[in-house]
């Protein structure tokens, strides 16, 4: 009897399915970073790798990423997160499986801090060049000659509000407590952040590192503000989307949401900046320290931060960036209202508000703003 | 000369067998390693992960690995947290009862009213949805339900109402319609299985030996599909206590449940906090398991007595 036409022990099937799970896991393992054979047959456009990018869904678009593969043999695999906490931990739990994260103002210098991620020479990657001076010059971005992220863009989070409902410009943060806004108001469900616009509606002075006490008066505020929240939505295009079918007259989010509404069929939406001020982001891309794709960062980013990319990504989502050479395109392609409307040639604006950054004490925060949110 | 023998050692081969001996007995059980690896591996070491990280605290971000009740102190010592689990569990018991109010029915008229040739297809629309996905399905409600929504466009266009009803939506009542819709082919299918197998004669019989029809299904075939019933509530009440995407979606502001809070932790870094309050809604399910369990077995007990 040839071994093909006896019946297979228990021991050989398990034997089998053993070598066969191992094999399954190292070749998914494997998909993470460039093959010996792929990496053989590159061309002069460098190896070919995949790189997992953890980011927010504006940080890209799907064409882009199939431009930027066919180019430079780099394929971009994004996986999204709201929370830069979240983020943070993923990185710090996961160590090498991601190769790129996107994050905020303050988070950067803590990751690099923490030993999370790598600062890199800016001036080498050549496209940097097409960014505005002031971008490559943040003080709290700088680590010795190097920098920590690659600047990406910026917005503060305000009001915008649907004219035909509110009759009023809420241009203070108490102004969306009204009882006649009850369950109109639309926000994103980012606890840290929503306890910081908390923090400035209640005069603390430190939004990110409030006080006992601070958080105290932030979480009441948050209380009042409870019955007039529709939805506390998961991404941001959930609150463009309830402006636009009319189910909230008032949203908490990022600058361009006006033209974000009108583009999806809705109203118009105005602007109202509160007089108590504000927070906003400054977000970059960082080269994780532990990824095993580090010689391919500066060649991504390279391809996939160049202008016409960063002039489209502005059409889509509406906030400024901060590729000066993308401002000029757009420009060029008749959006210099649009563009100078949403601050793009401004900027130094971003350093006006307070930025993003980790919360001094994060279990307070959370414990408030679930407190509040919870049934 | 028999002292003599006893002191000689035992031969390599007569050792083996000794050993091959005493391995009897487990070698049975040889047969189940490989599903306790995978339990163990997939089952039991995270779940093991997540009663530890419950017992610990964040610090800067970092789980310190100091033991300490004090995730289990803040839940039982906050109202919040206590509201939004019975309102978890309010809702699971609502939604779940709805679900096998409309799923029993269903059964029901198939198995006696439909013929057998277009039961199976019948079944097949059941779950046609499943091809779609989870959020998919979730998402569409948001298009009937919404301001701008179907429903709202039919309610205007036969002039019952002159302007957008927004109280369809971003409510509890919407979450529990919604989980109603996602879980009634669970139910559905499996209360067919139960009634399939239902011998309709014997309520025939019962009825012809004086039984009126309630007492006929109340004594005779629900005892008989109650393990049906049991596992179709099984089903649906236990992944409803878990739920979080639905609430985050149709449910706004006011339709919170505890999964919600839950990745509000996570997305915080706080571990620590999101695992002890996920191990407590497992050990909610386990208590429920146990009493349904308990309650079938009693229910045996009887019927054979």
């Amino acid at each position: 009897m040839s071994s093909f036409d006896r019946a297979l022990t228990r021991r050989e099937v398990l034997r089998g399915a053993a070598f066969g799970s191992i094999g399954l896991y190292l070749t998914a393992c494997g998909g993470s970073s460039s093959s010996p054979a792929t990496t053989a047959a590159a061309s002069g456009t460098g190896k070919a790798a995949t790189l997992n990018w953890l980011t927010w869904s504006d940080h890209y678009a799907n064409d882009q990423l199939a431009a930027v593969k066919k180019k430079t043999r780099l394929t971009a695999r994004p996986q999204l997160f709201s929370d830069n906490a979240d983020a943070y931990l993923k990185i710090k739990q996961t160590g090498g499986q991601f190769d790129i994260v996107s994050g905020d103002a303050l988070w950067v210098p803590k990751y690099l801090k923490d030993g999370l991620t790598e600062s890199f020479d800016l001036s080498s990657i050549p496209v940097s060049s097409q960014l505005f001076s002031i971008a490559r010059e943040f003080e709290f971005w700088q680590d010795g000659s190097n920098y920590m992220g690659y600047p990406f863009s910026w917005s503060t989070v305000q009001i915008y509000y649907n004219p035909k409902f509110v009759k009023t410009v809420p241009d203070s943060w108490h102004a969306v407590l009204d009882p006649k806004y009850k369950g109109k108001v639309s926000l994103e469900n980012i606890p840290t952040d929503m306890m910081a616009i908390a923090a400035r509606a209640t005069g603390s002075k430190k939004p990110y590192a409030m006080s006992r006490g601070e958080i105290s008066k932030a979480k009441d505020y948050l209380e009042q503000l409870k019955p007039n929240v529709l939805k506390l939505a998961s991404q941001n295009n959930e609150v463009i989307r309830a402006l636009a079918d009319e189910s909230a007259w008032i949203g908490i989010t990022n600058l361009g949401s006006d033209d974000r509404v009108k583009d999806a069929g809705g109203p118009v939406v105005k602007p109202a900046y509160p007089r108590e001020g504000t927070i906003g982001f400054i977000d970059s891309e960082q080269m994780v320290k532990a990824s095993k794709n580090k010689d391919s960062f500066a060649r991504f980013i390279n391809a996939a931060e160049q202008a016409p990319y960063i002039a489209q990504n502005f059409i889509t989502n509406g906030r400024p960036l901060f590729n000066e050479k993308a401002y000029k395109l757009l420009v060029n392609q008749g959006h210099k209202d649009r563009a100078d409307r949403l601050l793009y040639s401004k900027p130094e604006k971003a350093l006006e508000m307070t930025i993003k950054g980790p919360a001094g004490d994060q279990q307070a925060y959370s414990d408030a703003f679930n407190e509040v949110f919870g049934a | 000369m028999e002292g003599k023998v006893a002191t000689v050692p035992a031969a390599p081969r007569a050792r083996l067998g000794a050993a091959r001996d005493r391995l009897a007995p487990f070698a049975e059980y040889a047969g189940f390693l490989p599903a306790l690896v995978l339990f163990g591996a997939f089952f039991l070491v995270p779940l093991g992960l997540i009663v530890a990280y419950s017992f610990w605290r964040v610090v800067d971000y970092n789980v310190v690995h100091d033991w300490t009740l004090d995730n289990y102190r803040y839940f039982f010592s906050v109202g919040t947290y206590i509201r939004t689990f019975w309102a978890t569990i309010w809702v699971a018991v609502l939604a779940t009862a709805l679900t096998i109010a409309i799923a029993f029915p269903f059964a029901y008229w198939l198995v006696r009213h439909v013929p057998r040739r277009w039961q199976k297809p019948l079944l097949v629309l059941v779950i046609v949805p499943f091809w779609a996905s989870y959020l998919l399905r979730v998402y569409a409600w948001l298009t009937i339900l919404g301001e701008q929504g179907a429903l709202n466009r039919f309610l205007q266009w036969t002039h019952v109402t002159d302007r957008p009803v927004s109280f369809f939506l971003y409510d509890r009542p919407a979450v529990v319609l919604v989980l109603v819709y996602l879980y009634f082919p669970f139910a559905a299918l499996t209360l067919y299985a139960a009634l399939e197998r239902f011998d309709w004669d014997q309520l025939r019989a019962a009825m012809d030996l004086g039984a009126t029809p309630l007492t006929a299904i109340r004594r005779i075939m629900l005892p008989q599909v109650l393990p049906g019933i049991v596992t179709a509530v099984i089903f649906v009440f236990i992944p409803i206590l878990g739920e979080y995407l639905t609430p985050q979606l149709v449910g706004g502001a006011k339709g919170v449940m505890i999964g919600n809070l839950i990745v509000n932790f996570f997305q915080g870094a706080q571990y620590t906090r999101g695992a002890a309050a996920a191990l407590l809604i497992a050990a909610l399910i386990v208590v429920l398991l146990a009493i349904f369990r308990r309650s079938l077995e009693l229910r045996g007990e009887t019927l054979r007595a």
